[in-house]
Formats: structure tokens, C-alpha cells, sequence
């Protein structure tokens, strides 16, 4: 036979089981909150350690004028390189059921090269071969394409020629082609050269022996092979060294699951004070009970340990319940994210240690959250506790229903006014309970709000970048006379104005630089200074950097001057740019220093910027105007195409960040049902005397709703000032993952009170259990003794 | 010598006699209590000085507030004397901590409250065993077995497996009875156990407990309010207003 505690125990959750469902309800949300983010990050963690590790990722590129043999005999014979490849890329056109997507044409001289930027066979036909090309599997949907039928392809110089798409690969060093807008095509050197591209390879790519170098590492050799290369006649145009070890994106990926987690943590701290709230209730109806098993012989540490243990059952059944679903939708989130990187997540398991520690929290928390309350219980004396009747230890409720707040609504509510503001008072009377109660909900709301405002502030940073940008369409040119495709492009019907602009890759040291030159007094970009001046007609060899460029390289400051393509320029300027890592120059500048007025792109204007009809008409008379005159398009994009790739994927994040301010709420919800269920239970024969001395059922159902609402409104005034770090802590979390934006720290008035009135709903089916159990309790209850 | 030359038969020693050659179980010199109250300290117990043997039942009577229930609660260590010495089988209450304090209840003192106190989530059985569970004085296997001699004893062993909600009061009052015997404690404190009994039930009970305290020398200070209580009693304490006024033995 059980020893009679554990019996007592049990049987106890049992008999109270509907507040012990509460108690695991509540565990249980907030673990599966947390656990989905750390099932997530655990998940992509090793997909990412496991698979790009595994790839074995190229250390750096080199943009040779050729790359051949030799080269890459010269780079093979360098010590510290283990492995080399060619490589060629270049930019086309695709068109796919009339759609035209922007691709990137990959040609490698061994796509079964083991030793470097391994590439992963995703359709039964492998390796490329032939005329026909393989896509990157990220790249499928975006395009529009399917496997096995043409498409039409042209690069710059060239005819467009058909070609059949052969298959699928996946390669994890990538970012998912529709997050660049852009679509990965690879073949063989002879495919893309019957496309119309210069024949052999123009990229080096080489792969460090140190499994771990550092970047300065990196470099170091890099510079050492570029010193060869130079000297065996090369010309190397650029050089790129990405971040040993690191996905492009996994920065950015680990800021936002690290984001994620802390709302997780802060969801399993409100379910903690719902916890605390709950066994401090259960505790309270054991009073009397704690005082006779101390009078039998019980020690404070016996009887608390039969509280706790109860605590670590109730976490138990929670963890039961939790680790499984935030197993199984940490799986689907990570995904997500996983894809995000281009990383299959097949095969990968969940890591034990991630299912250890959500066990650990799920049986530490209500442990924890029942410490206080169990201890403050066992402190109480014997005589106090066998003499109480469990309407004791409560707080003076605020005396609103005499004095002049009553005198002034008496005549405005009649003979609701007194019973109304009893009922506010009432709110008061558990003090401890009422505060977890309003911070549990009122954080909640205020992650809810701080999401709003940075939705709101993403929202902010999209237009400004946007509005910055005073035209509807950028058309990629071969390069062409600025001159001429300002006068083809100014010719066509339903254009306003235009600009052309050009671009030159270079580099600052090996740091890769795009510098896009543009008519410094040009009308069609005007970007909003957060620093410095914009550039000046006239001023040589000045640059204007973004933000997100600054941030990639911080000796950009305003004011510093550098060497790029052996000259001397000083930055003059810093403008937002939001995801655009860029430096601006003026065209006049990039002109002068090739000697001609070629350019690159042409930025247009037109007269009906708001029709879509018009703005398709407009780039289709673009570009078969620019096809007559000879000049080969690259690509195109609208900026209303641009706009949607970069909200949406931003949006994804503030989404989630908005799901856990919900899942926060429901918490808060949860809490304030059983705190108002409690205040019934407590006020058994204080609703009996109401009934003996005639209230009737509204009077005790609005008495109910009325401290809920209270409760509510208290949490609602909380929540306000709480959102300003929120949000604050939000937007510089978001600012490390993508950028900066700018400060939304107060939420709108729609939003606040939008957040009241669903709160004040939440209240109202909240306390609806709670008062029609009040409903039931009769007068006779008044005159009961236990 | 007697007349016919037999050996005289020692004396039959009296009971008073015999509990005035032990030493007390409960030895009480100049005991206070005071509870801080809104018009300045109250004192619920002043100066209190009684001894009480081994074996005695001893009723606590007196007006309400006279102190009755707070010399029982000093007594159970439930509550500390404020001035005075207060030691139950030579341990001084006021030198034991808290930890230790429950401790020494379970295994000294049993206590029979008005309202029964039963557990609700246990049965009258488990009820019987769980200061046993707590004290640890008696092997776990023999437990059950003790519990039920206890029920059987106390007219109640076929009620064992209900849960205090199916007992009458009666019923509930004798297995909290047999809790407070469990741990086979020297003393058993009553406060007022027949307060919610009807007569038959509040009659047999005092006879119960008259013939633990007669048959196995158990202790019993009982408070109470009912006069058919003193024809059972050896010897009452008087209180009023905190002050013993009077001891008087009985029958």
C-alpha cells in the first residue's frame, strides 16, 4: 500500500482537477512556446553545422579575365589550399510563360567534385551534361518552371535560345533563389557557351586546408595566391571572402532565433506567474488542512515536499503533453527555416540534449513557481492556519462605493453605482494575485504591441526606401551610351523621366564594393540623409554609403576616404538603403574614370505610376524598343515586385513575433479566468449574503465581469508602458538581423485601443465560467459555516 | 495481624495516590499568553500553575474567551507560552525550534479537534495511518494492521475504507480518536470533541475516552462546554479571564 502522502497527494490534484488541468495548461503552452523555438534553432543548428560543414564551402572566389588549368594548378600547389575548382557566372534573362525572372548562369568544369562546394544531386538525372541546364531546387517555384519542359533563356550579347531544364540540385551555399529574386540555373562550359557565354571559365574558387581558419587566415592566402596569379599574367578583377564556416544567412538566422527564444523564455516566465497564482490558491484552500498534518506530526519539510511533488507531477503530465507537439511543430518551424538556408532538414534529428532540458524546465517550473507560495504557507503558524476558513489573508478592498466618486455616478448609473464600484474595489482585495494576474496579461500585450510597432516600423523603413526611389522600373542593359538609352527609353509612350545609371564591382582591401553611379543631381533617387550631404555635381571621387553597407564594413565612416580601384574617395554621406548594401557615386565620376558615358541600368518614371496595365505596357515597349536598337536587356524589375520580395520576408519575422505576444496573451487569458474562478470559490457566502439581501442574477453576473474588466483595464494601462522597451528590444533585435529601422516605440491609437477591445473580450468569455458559477450559488450558502 | 491469623493483603493503592507518587506529565509554572490586539495587547492566559499526573482526565471548563482553547494549543505546541515554563514529560516546550517541535507532536501528543479534521482525499484507514506515515515510529508493513486494531477498538473497524464525507459525525469523531492514538502518544488533548455530537454520540465518546485513561493510562486534558462530561472526569480546571480559579478533583 502507497504511503498515505503520496496517496493524500494525488488524490488531492484529482479532486481539485480542474485547477490542476489549469496548472498543466499553462506549463504545458508556455513549453511548447519555448520548445518550438529551441527545437527550431537546435534543429537548423546542426542542419546547418551538418550539411554546410559537409559541403566542404568554398573559402574564395577569385574573378579572374580567365581561369584556366594553370590557374588552377597554381592554386592546388599552394600549401594551405585543399581543394580548387573553375568556375564562370553570369547574368541572364529568363523567360518562362511570359514571365521574366532574373537568373544566374553557373558553369563548373566537374560538378561531381568531391573535395569543394559539394553539390546535391535532387532529380534522378545527374551530373549536368549536355546542353540542357539543372536548377537550383530553391529557385523551382519562384520561376515558374517545371522540369523537363524549355525555357528561354538570354544573355547579355546574345540571342534568346531555348533550352530544356533537365533537373534539380540543391546547393546549401546559396540563399534560397526566391529570397534574392533570383533564378540558379548550372550546365556544363559547352551549354552556356551555346547560350551565347565567352567560352572557358573566369572564376577561381579554392577551398582551405584548416578546417577552422580565420578570415584574416583566409585573406592572408588568398592574397598570397592572387600574388602568384598576378605574376603568372593573370588579371584578378575581384576577390570575395565570405565568413569561414558561416552560412550567408546564419547571422542572421541565429539573431532571429535567439529573438524568438528570449519571447520564448519571456512566454514561460508568464505561464510562471500564472503557476505562482495557481498553487498559491491551491495552497490557500489547503490551509487549514497544512495546519492538521503539522499538528499530527507532519515537518515543513514533509508536507512541502508533498506540495512539490504534486507541482513536479502537474510539470510532468505538462512536459508530456508539451515536448511532443513543440517536437513536432519545432520540426515544421524549423523547416521553415532551415529552406530559408537552402538546408534540408531530412534526416536530421532533434538533438536529446534539446528534449532533456524542455523535461528539465517542464518539471523545474511549477516547482519553482510553488516554492514561494509553499514556503509563505509552511511559515504560517498552526493556530493561525487551523483557525482559517479560507476567507482570510485578503487585503482591504479599495472603499470606492461611498464618498464623492459614488455622489457623482449615483445619478449617472442610479443603483449600479455602488454595486459597480464595490466590484472595482473587489479587484484589490488579493493584491499578490491581482499584480501576477494584470503582469502576466500586460505582458503579453505589451510583446502583442511591441510587434505592432514593428510591423509598423518595417512597414516605415520599406516606404521610406521606396519613396526614396522616384521611379517604377529598373531595366539591366549590356552597356550601352547613357545617352542613347536616355533618348530610346524617353521615346517610349506613358515614360515621365529617366535616368541612366551604371555599376562597377570593386573592392575595398578584399572586401567586395558595388559602386552604382547616378546623376548626382538626379531627381529620380533621393534617399534621406542620416549623415553627412548627398553627392555634389561637380565633386570627384566622393561616395555615399548605406547603412547596411556600414554595418558590413564600420570603417565607412562619413568623413573617411579609402582606395578603391586605385583611386582616393571619401564618403560623404550615409543614407538608410535599408537591405541594399551600396555605395553611391556619381555617374559623372564612374564616366570619367573609363573614359566613356556607358551605362548599366535606366531608372524610369511613369506618367501612371499607380496602373499596373500601364506598367507592364511600359516594360514591354522598354524592352523591344532597347531589342530594335540592338541593346540586349539583362533583366528588369518593377519596384512594386522589388517591394513585395523584401515585405515579405521581413514580415515573417514580425509575424512570428506578433504569434508569441498571442501565445503570451492566451497565457494572460488563462490567468485571468482562474484568478476570477478563485474570487468566486473565495466568496462563496459573501455571494450568498448578496443573494439573501436581494441581488439578482445581472447584479451578480455584471459584479463579476465588472472586477474582470478591471483587472483588464489595469492591465491594459501596464501594457502601454511596458511596450516601449519591448519595442525597443525588438527593433534593435530586428535591426541585428536585417536592419535598421527607424524607431516606432508608441503604438497607434487604432492598436491600443484595438488591443483593449480584445482584451476586454478576453475578459468577458474569461470570467463567463466564473459567473455562472456564481449564478448558481444560492442564498443558503450565507448562513453555511465550512 | 488478622483474627485468624492469615497475612494481611497490601493496601490497594488509590489512584490519586499512585499519580501523586510520578511525577507529572505536564508541569506548568506561571504560563502566559498574550495576542497583540487593536486596544492594546490581549491576555488570554495570565499566570497559570497546575501540575498533571500520568493516567489523569482532566476537563478544562469555563465562560468563552476564559482561555480554555489556548491552553490547549500551549500544551500541543501549537502556540508558544509567552512567560512561564511549560514541559510535557520533561521536554520544555520553549526550548524546542519549530522543526523539531512537530516532531516531538507526533510522536507525544494526540490531538481530537471539534470539527474532526479528517483528511478528505483519505480514507478513515489511511486517516488512521498518516501520523504513523510521519513519524515513522512503527514498521510501514505493521501499519495498516495497527490502524485497524485502533478502528476496531473504537467500535469503528467496518468503516474503515469510506471517506470521511460517508461517516456520520459520530463515526468521524472515533476515527479521529484513533488518529490521535497512532503513535501511541503519552497525552491526547480535546477540544470540545463532543461540540458537534449529539448526546448518544457525545456520551459514548467520553466514555471512550474515560476508559483509555482509566485501562491504558493515556492522559486526556479535554476542553470542554458539556456538564455530562465532569461525572467522567477525574479532576477540573476552572478558567476565567485567563486566570485558573479553580481545581477541583472529582468522583
Amino acid at each position: 500500500m502507497a504511503d498515505r502522502r503520496h496517496l493524500k497527494s494525488w488524490r488531492d490534484l484529482w479532486q481539485h482537477r480542474a485547477r490542476s488541468l489549469l496548472v498543466v495548461l499553462a506549463v504545458a503552452l508556455g513549453l511548447t512556446a519555448a520548445g518550438i523555438v529551441l527545437d527550431a534553432w537546435a534543429l537548423v543548428e546542426r542542419a546547418t553545422d551538418e550539411g554546410y560543414r559537409a559541403s566542404l564551402p568554398v573559402s574564395a572566389t577569385l574573378v579572374l579575365d580567365r581561369a584556366d588549368a594553370r590557374a588552377l594548378a597554381l592554386a592546388r600547389a599552394q600549401p594551405d589550399i585543399a581543394a580548387a575548382r573553375l568556375r564562370r557566372s553570369l547574368m541572364a534573362s529568363m523567360q518562362v510563360s511570359g514571365r521574366t525572372r532574373n537568373a544566374v548562369l553557373v558553369a563548373l568544369e566537374d560538378f561531381q567534385q568531391a573535395d569543394i562546394a559539394r553539390l546535391r544531386a535532387e532529380s534522378p538525372t545527374w551530373p549536368p551534361v549536355g546542353d540542357g541546364l539543372w536548377m537550383e531546387r530553391s529557385s523551382l517555384d519562384f520561376s515558374g518552371a517545371n522540369v523537363g519542359e524549355p525555357i528561354s533563356l538570354r544573355l547579355p550579347g546574345a540571342e534568346t535560345r531555348s533550352v530544356e531544364l533537365m533537373g534539380l540540385l540543391r546547393d546549401v551555399s546559396l540563399a534560397p533563389g526566391w529570397m534574392e529574386n533570383l533564378v540558379y540555373l548550372y550546365g556544363t562550359e559547352a551549354a552556356l557557351k551555346r547560350l551565347g557565354a565567352p567560352a572557358g571559365f573566369n572564376e577561381l574558387q579554392v577551398r582551405m586546408r584548416d578546417d577552422h581558419p580565420t578570415r584574416a587566415e583566409v585573406r592572408r592566402s588568398v592574397e598570397a595566391l592572387q600574388a602568384r596569379l598576378v605574376a603568372a599574367g593573370y588579371i584578378v578583377k575581384s576577390v570575395d571572402v565570405p565568413e569561414p564556416g558561416e552560412h550567408i544567412h546564419a547571422a542572421q538566422m541565429d539573431s532571429l532565433l535567439m529573438t524568438q527564444g528570449a519571447f520564448g523564455l519571456m512566454a514561460l516566465l508568464a505561464c510562471g506567474f500564472l503557476v505562482v497564482n495557481l498553487v498559491s490558491a491551491m495552497l490557500a484552500g489547503q490551509t487549514r488542512e497544512i495546519g492538521v498534518m503539522k499538528v499530527l506530526g507532519g515537518s515543513p519539510r514533509q508536507i512541502g515536499a508533498m506540495v512539490l511533488a504534486q507541482a513536479a507531477a502537474l510539470g510532468l503530465l505538462a512536459s508530456a503533453i508539451a515536448v511532443p507537439v513543440s517536437l513536432w511543430l519545432g520540426r515544421i518551424y524549423g523547416g521553415l527555416k532551415a529552406d530559408l538556408l537552402n538546408f534540408p532538414l531530412d534526416g536530421i534529428a532533434t538533438p536529446a540534449w534539446a528534449v532533456v532540458l524542455q523535461l528539465v524546465v517542464g518539471l523545474a517550473l511549477p516547482v519553482a513557481a510553488a516554492a514561494l507560495p509553499v514556503r509563505a504557507a509552511l511559515r504560517r503558524p498552526v493556530g493561525e492556519a487551523l483557525r482559517d476558513i479560507g476567507i482570510t489573508r485578503e487585503g482591504q478592498a479599495l472603499s470606492l462605493q461611498r464618498g464623492a466618486l459614488a455622489a457623482r455616478l449615483v445619478p449617472w448609473l442610479g443603483g449600479w453605482a455602488r454595486p459597480l464600484l464595490l466590484s472595482v474595489g473587489n479587484a484589490f482585495r488579493r493584491r499578490q494575485r491581482m499584480l501576477l494576474t494584470v503582469l502576466a496579461l500586460a505582458f503579453g500585450g505589451a510583446v502583442y504591441l511591441g510587434a505592432a510597432n514593428l510591423r509598423s516600423a518595417v512597414r516605415g523603413s520599406v516606404d521610406e526606401l521606396f519613396s526614396a526611389q522616384r521611379y517604377q522600373v529598373q531595366v539591366r542593359v549590356a552597356a550601352t551610351s547613357a545617352t542613347r538609352l536616355q533618348a530610346l527609353a524617353a521615346d517610349v509612350p506613358g515614360v515621365a523621366a529617366v535616368e541612366a545609371w551604371r555599376g562597377l564591382r570593386s573592392s575595398i582591401g578584399s572586401e567586395p564594393l558595388t559602386l552604382l553611379g547616378v546623376p548626382a543631381e538626379g531627381r529620380l533617387l533621393t534617399p534621406r540623409m542620416m549623415e553627412g550631404r548627398w553627392l555634389a555635381e561637380g565633386n570627384a571621387q566622393e561616395i555615399v554609403v548605406t547603412r547596411l553597407l556600414q554595418r558590413q564594413q564600420p570603417a565607412l565612416t562619413v568623413g573617411s576616404r579609402h582606395r578603391i580601384a586605385d583611386r582616393e574617395w571619401t564618403v560623404v554621406g550615409l543614407v538608410d538603403g535599408g537591405p541594399q548594401a551600396l555605395a553611391y557615386t556619381s555617374r559623372a565620376t564612374l564616366d570619367a574614370m573609363a573614359g566613356n558615358d556607358l551605362a548599366t541600368s535606366i531608372v524610369v518614371r511613369l506618367e501612371r505610376p499607380e496602373s499596373p496595365i500601364a506598367l507592364l505596357d511600359a516594360v514591354k515597349q522598354l524592352r523591344d524598343s532597347f531589342a530594335e536598337a540592338g541593346i540586349t536587356v539583362a533583366g528588369s524589375q518593377s519596384q512594386a515586385d522589388g517591394r513585395r520580395v523584401i515585405e515579405d520576408h521581413l514580415l515573417m519575422v514580425v509575424d512570428f513575433l506578433g504569434a508569441m505576444g498571442l501565445v503570451m496573451i492566451a497565457v494572460g487569458a488563462m490567468g485571468l479566468a482562474s484568478t476570477m474562478g478563485l474570487a468566486v470559490l473565495e466568496r462563496r457566502r459573501e455571494i450568498g449574503v448578496l443573494r439573501a439581501i436581494g441581488a439578482r442574477d445581472g447584479a451578480i453576473l455584471a459584479l463579476i465581469q465588472v472586477e474582470g474588466l478591471t483587472l483588464v483595464a489595469l492591465a491594459w494601462l501596464t501594457s502601454l508602458p511596458l511596450a516601449l522597451p519591448i519595442s525597443a528590444l525588438l527593433e534593435v533585435a530586428f535591426g541585428r538581423i536585417m536592419f535598421s529601422v527607424p524607431w516606432r516605440l508608441v503604438p497607434s491609437a487604432g492598436t491600443a485601443f484595438g488591443w483593449l477591445g480584445l482584451m476586454a473580450l478576453i475578459s468577458l468569455v474569461a470570467c463567463l465560467l466564473p459567473a455562472r458559477r456564481a449564478l448558481r450559488i444560492p442564498a443558503a450558502q450565507a448562513l453555511a459555516y465550512n | 495481624m488478622p483474627s485468624n491469623g492469615a497475612p494481611r493483603a497490601p493496601p490497594v493503592p488509590t489512584l490519586a495516590a499512585m499519580q501523586d507518587e510520578q511525577p507529572p506529565l505536564i508541569r506548568l509554572r506561571g504560563v502566559g499568553k498574550s495576542y497583540p490586539a487593536a486596544g492594546g495587547a490581549f491576555h488570554a492566559l495570565s499566570d497559570v500553575t497546575l501540575d498533571i499526573h500520568p493516567g489523569e482526565f482532566v476537563a478544562v471548563v469555563g465562560p468563552s474567551g476564559s482561555g480554555k482553547s489556548t491552553l490547549l494549543n500551549l500544551l500541543a505546541g501549537i502556540d508558544r507560552a509567552g512567560s512561564g515554563e511549560l514541559s510535557i514529560a520533561g521536554q520544555d516546550l520553549r526550548a524546542l525550534p519549530e522543526r523539531e517541535l512537530s516532531r516531538w507532536r507526533g510522536r507525544a501528543v494526540g490531538v481530537v479537534f471539534q470539527f474532526f479534521q479528517l483528511l478528505p482525499t483519505l480514507t478513515a484507514l489511511e486517516n488512521v495511518m498518516l501520523p504513523m506515515d510521519f513519524c515513522d515510529q512503527w514498521p510501514a508493513a505493521g501499519r495498516p494492521e495497527r490502524a485497524r486494531a485502533l478502528l476496531e477498538r473504537l467500535g469503528v473497524a467496518d468503516q474503515a475504507d469510506k471517506f470521511p464525507s460517508a461517516l456520520s459525525g459520530g463515526q468521524q469523531q472515533r476515527v479521529a480518536l484513533a488518529r490521535a492514538l497512532a503513535n501511541s502518544p503519552a497525552l491526547i488533548l480535546a477540544d470540545e470533541p463532543t461540540g458537534n455530537l449529539d448526546s448518544v454520540n457525545a456520551e459514548a465518546l467520553l466514555a471512550l475516552l474515560a476508559e483509555l485513561a482509566r485501562e491504558q493510562g493515556v492522559t486526556i486534558v479535554m476542553v470542554t462546554h458539556e456538564a455530562a462530561a465532569l461525572g467522567q472526569v477525574q479532576r477540573s480546571l476552572r478558567l476565567r479571564d485567563g486566570r485558573l480559579v479553580e481545581d477541583r478533583q472529582h468522583g
